[in-house]
């Protein structure tokens, strides 16, 4: 039981930075337990800033560099996600978390401005051009969905040349990524998903995946020898595939139980029989190709990337040694081992499709897995839909105390009772909050926002609560789906000390957004409210005005007096005429 | 049993009473804090906590949307210690005040300007309830006691409301002045009583010093008083603060309802419903409909101010943005005061019983509606529909019968004969 894999080493080894005009693409492909598999797509091009002021685009999208140009944005980095990483079973997240989003669309950006409220309309600006740009609902990250995080999040790139930088971050976490947010992202590639290992990229099974998400950063990059910068796009899409689902055909979606003669019987089970039959857990790795995976062919390499060295190198699997992997292609492909063998990389061949082939096997070692330094999950207490209370559970297992920063942005709706706040662990006294930054929602206007930096001690639980309100909303205010209820956005957790990166991008994870079901009116009715309302408020008005401009006379008085209201004063304005006009 | 021993009995069981249900049940206070028809979002204790949190820990409780209560409550319950740990110091605070405005409201009540004042003495002035009785009334109303219990800043304004009255009854004008500004500056309406109160005051000066002043002078003296002490409340507050933020998150969120949280009054449903383009237009609306029974009851009712005042108190448990059962307890007990129309008002029967089954079945529909899922927003408001109406059907009937007395003295000879309205 060997076969250790330097994971640390090996996400750095990815990341290598190069700064000049050039392409990169790497796909790494990494079976999990649990028969999942998970392929990290990486896609970074560079271009130089000299060439970019010439509006010379040669790798890097002129779509997107306009848009930059012209929001003032300096770096950017935009999540688009679905589903939820698995860390108890899946281990540690690709990219230490920092390519990872919650679910739904998130951004977050450093734009230059003079003040806030420039800041804040190139913003808009931003939000709007990316919304046409990727087929997203960006334009919804309004005010309300937007947060200034003052310790969560750090400049990637290099800002040695611009001041005045802004960051701002927006949150959808109702957004629902689908296709048409992969073709726009497929697009802004230099090879357009044709050629490369974007061929694989198929919406039916992307979004199929138990867990994916595709990220966009954009950050400037500056040689220190020369002083030479360049614009560096990275685009990386991590997916986890359920290899068993995935290999279903198209035309035959629907898993169906074998022949009772096809399956391999546990016979150890005591009600084990000729009718019963419990499947023997065979122990194996399943068998699997690329082509079924993907549900299409890989179609060579892009012919623009660099074919120099590893970097050429586009397609990595991280397997033990003895698994067996046999390549399917017609082209010229080499083959490359590192990191005592775990690492096998594939030069793709030109123009010819290309495929991996793994046959059932049955291992004797497995991978190690890196164990995440922190589990977080938050989720709500309390029923009805008139309050409740959030519980966040994030758990040390490691042996070093861990120091994080916890980012709350919250919708206005739900309004958190800030001094009903507990942070507590239970092997410690004292408050692990060590700093808090705290900016409470105004109504229909900004979002709350919660930031706190926090010690965990070693191999302790913290446990995190709050309580809240929910706030019912004008009736126009609710979504067609009112009764679904409404997301919060997941919470950011950024992991400060032990700091175990070997860049600049930092060490992230994220919970699974909330779920609030608001209290409702009714939407049917609005037109019977205004008028039992107001007949209320007429039966109070009308009786109170009635008795104070009308006179008591007793009843014996009334035929005396003549019939009152209009009617009596027409008859005394008539009788008065009358009196004039017999005198005249 | 002497004077002195049953009014410490009813004082003492009174706190008894509050102090008891604390200590025993010490989850009720924020059981009851979190009822919707107790707390509102101006009036909530958790909310006020939640100020003061914010406040002690140096961030604005005015920039944000939960804390909508007047600036100088925050020193003030500054100085308590934190009652989520140590909760007796504001329990006892809380049953301080009720006491107090029992004790004020047993000052109106001996004044006997419910029944005599200056330019009118009503014939039934003989049927009258004693003051202890009055003040009983108030501390035992089970509205009161919830209000209490809850813990609602409502209790304070009640108590400077209450102080007002009795300052005016008595011909103390700095007094006056002083409660009424406290009363304004903490929730603003209390304002509209000024004009009845005023002339509460100057009859009761008038009366005692048989010169009575230039009601000129009087009227812009008083004006000018009240336009100092709140001006001084409020750049106190400013200065405390730090910035006039909070004129817009306390007296704003008044006028303008950002803030739907279900409560027992008409606006939130209506409100909820209403289209956006006239959101405006109707807030205006009703604002006018709130301030304009202020100068139709004081001219018609120039003879009884006081009655003025206490039908005001009604109207505002009625028809203000954010009423709760505290503004109903104080008008329910303000009433008690004119003992002699009971025997004039013909719908009491169908008041009081509009007024229980809104009581019992509004806190059982508002569960239906937010916990049981079994029913929906309707529930609640056909609720304070019928609460509202209630309410407003004691306002209109003892209006009918303060009326209805007024004649029988203008014209002895139609007591006891049937009237008609013309």
């Amino acid at each position: 039981m060997l076969s250790f894999l330097p994971v640390l080493l090996l996400n750095a080894f990815l990341a290598c930075v190069c700064a000049s005009s050039d392409y990169h693409e790497r796909l790494l492909l990494r079976p999990l337990p649990q028969s999942t598999l998970l392929a990290s797509f990486n896609f970074r091009s560079n271009e130089s800033s000299t060439a970019i002021e010439q509006q010379n685009f040669r790798y890097f999208p002129r779509s997107f560099a306009q848009i930059l140009e012209h929001a003032h944005t300096k770096e950017l980095h935009l999540r688009f996600s679905v589903g939820r990483w698995d860390a108890e079973s899946w281990g540690q997240r690709p990219w230490y978390g920092a390519r990872e989003g919650g679910t739904g669309v998130e951004l977050w950006a450093w734009i230059e401005a003079q003040n806030e409220e420039e800041a804040f309309s190139r913003w808009l600006t931003l939000v709007n051009s990316l919304s046409g740009l990727f087929c997203a609902s960006l334009n919804f990250i309004d005010a309300t969905k937007t947060v200034r995080p003052v310790m969560s999040f750090d400049p990637e790139g290099d800002h040695t040349n611009s001041s005045n930088l802004h960051l701002l971050h927006g949150n959808l976490p109702h957004e629902v990524v689908c296709t048409e947010n992969l073709t726009p992202f497929l697009k802004l590639l230099p090879c357009k998903g044709k050629a490369g290992i974007s061929s694989l990229l198929d919406g039916h099974k992307l979004f199929d995946a138990s867990f994916q998400t595709m990220a966009v950063d954009v950050r400037p990059v500056c040689d220190s020898n020369d002083g030479g910068c360049s614009l560096q796009m990275e685009q990386s899409v991590d997916m986890v595939l359920d290899i068993a689902r995935s290999k279903r055909p198209r035309d035959n979606p629907i898993p169906r139980a074998l022949p009772i003669g096809e399956i391999e019987c546990d016979t150890s089970k005591p009600y084990d029989a000729e009718d019963t039959c419990y499947p023997l857990d065979k122990k194996v790795e399943p068998a699997w190709k690329l082509t079924e995976l993907f549900g299409r062919p890989l179609k060579g390499a892009c012919p623009l990337t660099e074919e120099m060295g590893d970097e050429g190198e586009s397609l990595c699997i991280n397997t033990p040694p003895e698994r067996e992997i046999q390549v399917n292609t017609t082209g010229q492909y080499s083959e490359a081992r590192t990191a005592l063998d775990t690492l096998r990389c594939y030069k793709l061949p030109v123009g010819a499709d290309f495929d991996l082939v793994l046959p059932e096997q049955k291992m004797t070692t497995g991978l190690v897995r890196a164990q995440p330094q922190l589990f977080a999950a938050r989720s709500v207490n309390g029923h009805g839909q008139e309050r409740g209370s959030v519980q966040a559970v994030i758990r040390n297992p490691s042996k070093d105390a861990v120091e994080f920063v916890y980012l709350e942005s919250l919708p206005w709706f739900m309004k958190p009772y800030l001094h009903t706040l507990r942070a507590h662990v239970d092997s410690l006294t004292e408050n692990p909050v060590k700093e808090t930054y705290y900016r409470p929602a105004v109504d229909r206007q900004r979002g709350t926002h919660l930031e706190l930096r926090m010690i965990i001690p070693a191999a302790s639980t913290l446990i995190l609560t709050y309580d809240f309100e929910k706030a019912i909303l004008r009736y126009t205010e609710y979504p067609p789906d009112a009764n679904r209820g409404f997301d919060a956005p997941p919470a950011v957790i950024r992991i400060l000390s032990p700091y175990l990166s070997t860049d600049k991008k930092g060490i992230y994870l994220r919970t699974t957004p909330l779920l609030l079901p608001l209290p409702t009116p009714d939407f049917s009715m609005p037109y019977n409210v205004i008028i039992l309302t107001s007949t209320v408020m007429a039966l109070g008005f009308g009786n109170i005005f009635n008795l104070l401009v009308r006179r008591f006379v007793g009843m014996d008085e009334v035929s005396a007096l003549g019939a009152g209201g209009i009617k009596g004063i027409l008859a005394a304005k008539l009788g008065r005429l009358k009196a004039l006009l017999g005198k005249a | 049993m002497p004077a002195n021993q049953q009014t410490a009995l009813l004082y003492g069981g009174a706190a008894a009473v509050r102090l008891l249900l604390f200590t025993a049940f010490p989850s009720l206070p924020n059981l009851l804090a979190g009822r919707v028809e107790v707390s509102t979002p101006v009036t909530s204790f958790k909310r006020l906590q939640e100020g003061l949190f914010l406040y002690t820990h140096n961030v604005s409780p005015y920039d944000g949307g939960v804390y909508h209560q007047a600036p100088l409550l925050l020193p003030l319950f500054s100085l308590l210690p934190n009652p989520s740990s140590h909760p007796f110091a504001t329990n006892v605070v809380f049953t301080l005040v009720d006491l107090l405005s029992a004790y004020v409201l047993s000052q109106i009540a001996e004044s006997g300007q419910s029944t005599v004042t200056r330019l009118f003495k009503s014939s039934r002035k003989d049927l009258r309830w004693s003051s202890l009785a009055v003040a009983a009334g108030f501390l035992f109303n089970p509205f009161t006691i919830t209000t209490c219990i809850a813990r609602s800043t409502s209790a304070l304004t009640n108590l400077f409301i209450l102080a007002a009255i009795a300052k005016a009854c008595q011909g103390a004008s700095l007094t006056f002045l002083l409660s009424l500004s406290f009363a304004s500056y903490l929730t603003m309406h209390p304002l509209l009583l000024f004009p009845p109160l005023l002339i509460l005051l100057y009859d009761a000066l008038a009366q005692r010093s048989k010169s009575a002043p230039s009601p000129l002078a009087f009227t812009a003296f008083h004006i000018l008083g009240l336009a100092v002490v709140i001006g001084a409340l409020l750049s106190a507050s400013a200065a405390l603060t730090g910035s006039w933020d909070f004129l817009a998150a306390t007296y704003g969120v008044r006028l303008l309802l950002p803030d739907l949280t279900p409560n027992v009054g008409l606006w939130w449903y209506f409100f909820t419903e209403m289209f956006d383009a006239f959101r405006e237009f109707f807030l205006g609306v009703f604002w006018l409909h709130v301030a304009s029974y202020m100068p139709g009851l004081t001219i018609r009712l120039r003879k009884q101010p006081l009655f003025v005042a206490a039908t005001l108190t009604g109207i505002f448990a009625i028809f203000t943005p954010y009423p709760s059962i505290a503004d109903a307890a104080l008008y329910l007990s303000l009433v008690p005061l004119f003992r002699h129309l009971f025997p004039l008002m013909r719908y009491t029967f169908l008041a009081l019983a509009t007024i229980l089954y809104a009581t019992f079945l509004g806190p059982a529909f508002y569960h239906l509606w937010i916990y049981a899922g079994s029913g929906n927003a309707n529930f609640f408001y056909a609720i304070t529909l019928v609460w509202s109406l209630g309410l407003s059907i004691i306002v209109g009937d003892s209006l009918y019968a303060a009326l209805r007395d007024e004649l029988d003295v203008e014209r002895p000879e139609l007591r006891g004969k049937e009237v008609k309205r013309i």
